[in-house]
C-alpha cells in the first residue's frame, strides 16, 4: 500500500557547504562533476518551471491538482535555491560557474521568453516540463537506491541534498504530468516534448561536465565517455542502459508517473534526512 | 542568429547554442501544428469539498467528542488512509484541520475527534445530529508507510491519526506509547484495550509524571524502527532531540496570523485598492482579486509569491529575500504593510 493524497509542501531546508571538499566523491572527479552539473543547471531550469507553472495556475479547474501544483512550485523553488547554494560554493574551489550559467540565463530568460506565444506555447512548455519531470523522477529513484555512493565515501551533506531532492522529485512525480494532461495531454505532444527534452538535457549535461572538468584546476584530463561507463559500473552514476530503458517507458501508451519510483521510499528517506527533519519548525 | 557568448571566451556567440536555438525553432514550428491553438471549452470544476451530515456526536473523554459524518445519502466518501486529515468548514466559516480516526475500510462515514480548546473546537462540540458541514480533502500530511517495525507515540488528542495506524498494523511488529494528563482525559482507551496489551504503554502524567525527555518515550525504538509521533509541540520537540532517523510527525499548515495590523494594498496595474484585515495575509486578500497569483509555502521561505513593490513601507517577515531584494520586493504571504503599499500587479 502506497500513501496517497499527499499534501505536497516545500520544506525549508538549509545546507552548510563550508566543509565540502572539491571532489566530494573522493578520488572521483568525473562522477563528482556529473553531479555538480546539477548545481549549474537546476537553479535556472527549476526557476523556469516555477514561472511556467505560475502561468498555468489560472487554467486549472481541478482543486486537488491546483493544490498539488502550488506545492510543486514551492518544492521546485527550494530545489533551485539549494542547488544555487552549492553552485556558489564552486567558486571556493576555483571553479567559476558564471560562463555556463550565463548561457542558461540567456536560454531560459531570453530565448524561451515568448510573451506572444499564447496557449500553444504554454502547452508546449508544460509538455517539456512533464517530460523532464519523468527524468527527474527516475533519477530521484536512482539516487535513493545508490548505496555505492555511501561506500565510496561521498560527502554526507551533499548526499543528503541529492536524496532530499530526489525524494521530493519522487513525491511530486505525477504533478507536472497531471497538469499537462489537464491542459492538453495529447500523445503526440508528449512524445515530441520528450524527443526534444531528453537530447537537450543530455547535451547540456555533457557540456556541463566537460566545462567543469576543463576549468577545475585539480583535473588534468578531460571528461571522457569511458569515465561515464566506468562510473556507471561502479554504481556511482546511473548506467546508460538504465537511462535508456527509463526514457523508453515514457512512450508507453498507458504511462503514468505513479508507476515510477516509490512514494513509501521517498517518505522513508525524508523521515531520516537531516535537512528535511531540521526544516520542520 | 542570436546566441550567448562561448564558454571559454573564444567567440562572442556560442556556435553550439546557435545550433540548439535552431532546434528550438523547429520544435516551436512543430508544436504550433500539433497543439490546438484555440481555447478548448472550459473544463468542469472539480471540487475538493464535500457536504456532509453529522450523524453522531459521542463523548470520548473529558472535553473530547468524536463526530461521525456521512454524505446526505450515505453514498461513498472519498477514500483515505491512516494519517489523512480533513479541513472542516464550520457553519460560522471557521476552518480547522482534524485527523481522520475511524475505519478507512468504512467508505460511508468519516470520524474525527476534537478536544475543546479554542473557538473552532467549541463550535465542533456544539454540533448536533443532522447538522450540515463542509469538509475538504482528505489530504495526507502524515504519510503512513509499510515498514517492518513501528513505534507510535501519541500525546492526548494526538492519538487521532495514530489510532487507525495502530489498527492497520495490529498483526505486525509495533508498540504504542500513549501519553496524557489523566486517564479520564485520554480518548479511545476502550478501543486501545482491544489491542495486544503487551505492546501498549498507557502513560498518564498523573501516574508517571510529565515525560522529562524524548528518550523516555523511545525505549521501544530500535535503529530500524519507524517512529510515528503526534502530540503537543513540547512532546514532539523532546522526541526530535533524541531521535534522528525514521521519525515521522505531521506537517501542519501555516499557523494563523497573530498580532498583525490591518493595511491597504494598491495593485498598480489594476488600479484597485484592497483592505488587508489584521488576521489575514496580503496573499489571501490578493488571491481573491487575482486568482492566478503564484505562491506556495505561505511561510515566507520559498519565495514564489514575491512581488515588486512600487511604493509604501513594507514590514518584512520572510526568510528568503536579501536586504537588496527587500528594497524593491516583498513576499506577500507573510510580509505586511504600514499604511498603504503599492504592488506591481
Amino acid at each position: 500500500m502506497e500513501p496517497e493524497n499527499l499534501a505536497l509542501r516545500p520544506r525549508d531546508v538549509r545546507f552548510d557547504w563550508a566543509a565540502l571538499p572539491a571532489h566530494w566523491i573522493p578520488g572521483e572527479p568525473f562522477a563528482t562533476h556529473m553531479f555538480n552539473v546539477m548545481h549549474l543547471l537546476l537553479p535556472e531550469g527549476e526557476r523556469w518551471f516555477v514561472e511556467v507553472f505560475k502561468e498555468a495556475l489560472p487554467l486549472i479547474t481541478d482543486e486537488r491538482l491546483r493544490e498539488d501544483v502550488v506545492g510543486f512550485i514551492g518544492q521546485e523553488a527550494m530545489h533551485a535555491s539549494a542547488h544555487q547554494g552549492a553552485q556558489d560554493h564552486l567558486l571556493q574551489h576555483g571553479i567559476d560557474p558564471a560562463p555556463y550559467v550565463r548561457q542558461l540565463e540567456w536560454f531560459f530568460r531570453e530565448r524561451l521568453d515568448r510573451p506572444d506565444g499564447g496557449r500553444r506555447w504554454l502547452v508546449a512548455r508544460l509538455a517539456v516540463i512533464a517530460a523532464v519531470e519523468h527524468m527527474t523522477a527516475f533519477l530521484g529513484h536512482w539516487v535513493l537506491n545508490s548505496p555505492k555512493l555511501d561506500e565510496a565515501g561521498a560527502d554526507a551533506t551533499m548526499l543528503d541534498l541529492l536524496r532530499w531532492h530526489g525524494a521530493e522529485e519522487v513525491e511530486h512525480r505525477a504533478v507536472a504530468y497531471d497538469l499537462f494532461a489537464h491542459v492538453d495531454g495529447g500523445f503526440v505532444n508528449r512524445v515530441a516534448a520528450m524527443a526534444i527534452g531528453f537530447p537537450a538535457l543530455v547535451w547540456l549535461w555533457i557540456r556541463g561536465v566537460r566545462y567543469l572538468m576543463t576549468v577545475d584546476p585539480r583535473c588534468k584530463g578531460k571528461a571522457r565517455w569511458r569515465d561515464l561507463v566506468r562510473a556507471g559500473r561502479k554504481g556511482l552514476l546511473p548506467t546508460v542502459p538504465y537511462l535508456v530503458a527509463s526514457i523508453l517507458r515514457y512512450f508507453k501508451p498507458g504511462y503514468h508517473p505513479s508507476q515510477e519510483g516509490s512514494t513509501s521510499q521517498a517518505v522513508a528517506y525524508l523521515a531520516s534526512s537531516p535537512a528535511a527533519l531540521a526544516a520542520e519548525q | 542568429m542570436s546566441a550567448p557568448p562561448d564558454l571559454y571566451g573564444r567567440r562572442s556567440k556560442d556556435r553550439m547554442w546557435a545550433f540548439a536555438a535552431r532546434a528550438v525553432d523547429a520544435f516551436e514550428a512543430v508544436t504550433r501544428k500539433l497543439a490546438g491553438g484555440e481555447e478548448p471549452p472550459p473544463k468542469p470544476v472539480v471540487s475538493l469539498s464535500t457536504t456532509v451530515v453529522v450523524r453522531k456526536v459521542t463523548p470520548e473523554a473529558e472535553d473530547v467528542v468524536s463526530v461521525t459524518l456521512s454524505a446526505p445519502d450515505w453514498s461513498p466518501l472519498p477514500a483515505w488512509q491512516p494519517g489523512c486529515h480533513l479541513d472542516l468548514i464550520l457553519p460560522s466559516g471557521t476552518r480547522r484541520q482534524y485527523s481522520l480516526c475511524g475505519d478507512p475500510d468504512d467508505r460511508s462515514t468519516y470520524r474525527i475527534a476534537v478536544r475543546k480548546l479554542g473557538s473552532g473546537s467549541r463550535e465542533v462540540h456544539a454540533l448536533g445530529e443532522g447538522d450540515v458541514v463542509t469538509v475538504r480533502g482528505p489530504r495526507n500530511a502524515f504519510p503512513f508507510i509499510q515498514v517492518p517495525r513501528y513505534l507510535f507515540i501519541a500525546g492526548g488528542i494526538g492519538i487521532t491519526p495514530i489510532l487507525p495506524m495502530v489498527k492497520a498494523v495490529r498483526d505486525k511488529d509495533w508498540h504504542l506509547v500513549y501519553c496524557g494528563r489523566t486517564r479520564e482525559s485520554m480518548p479511545f482507551l476502550d478501543e486501545i484495550a482491544d489491542l495486544d496489551p503487551a505492546r501498549v504503554w498507557i502513560r498518564p502524567d498523573e501516574e508517571y509524571g510529565v515525560p522529562v525527555s524524548g528518550k523516555e518515550l523511545l525505549t521501544w525504538a530500535l535503529p530500524s524502527t519507524h517512529v510515528y509521533c503526534c502530540g503537543p509541540p513540547k512532546m514532539i520537540a523532546g522526541v526530535r532531540v533524541d531521535r534522528r532517523t525514521g521519525l515521522h510527525f505531521e506537517r501542519f499548515s501555516p499557523p494563523p496570523i497573530v498580532g498583525g495590523r490591518p493595511f491597504e494594498i494598491e495593485l498598480s496595474r489594476r488600479g484597485t485598492v484592497l483592505e488587508v484585515p489584521a488576521d489575514r495575509s496580503a496573499l489571501d486578500v490578493i488571491r481573491e482579486a487575482v486568482p492566478g497569483v503564484g505562491y506556495s509555502c505561505r511561510q515566507g521561505f520559498c519565495g514564489t509569491c514575491t512581488l515588486k513593490v512600487a511604493g509604501g513601507e513594507v514590514v518584512h517577515h520572510d526568510r528568503v529575500l536579501t536586504d537588496d531584494e527587500r528594497r524593491e520586493k516583498m513576499a506577500i504571504c507573510v510580509s505586511r504593510g504600514n499604511g498603504r503599499i503599492v504592488l506591481d500587479l
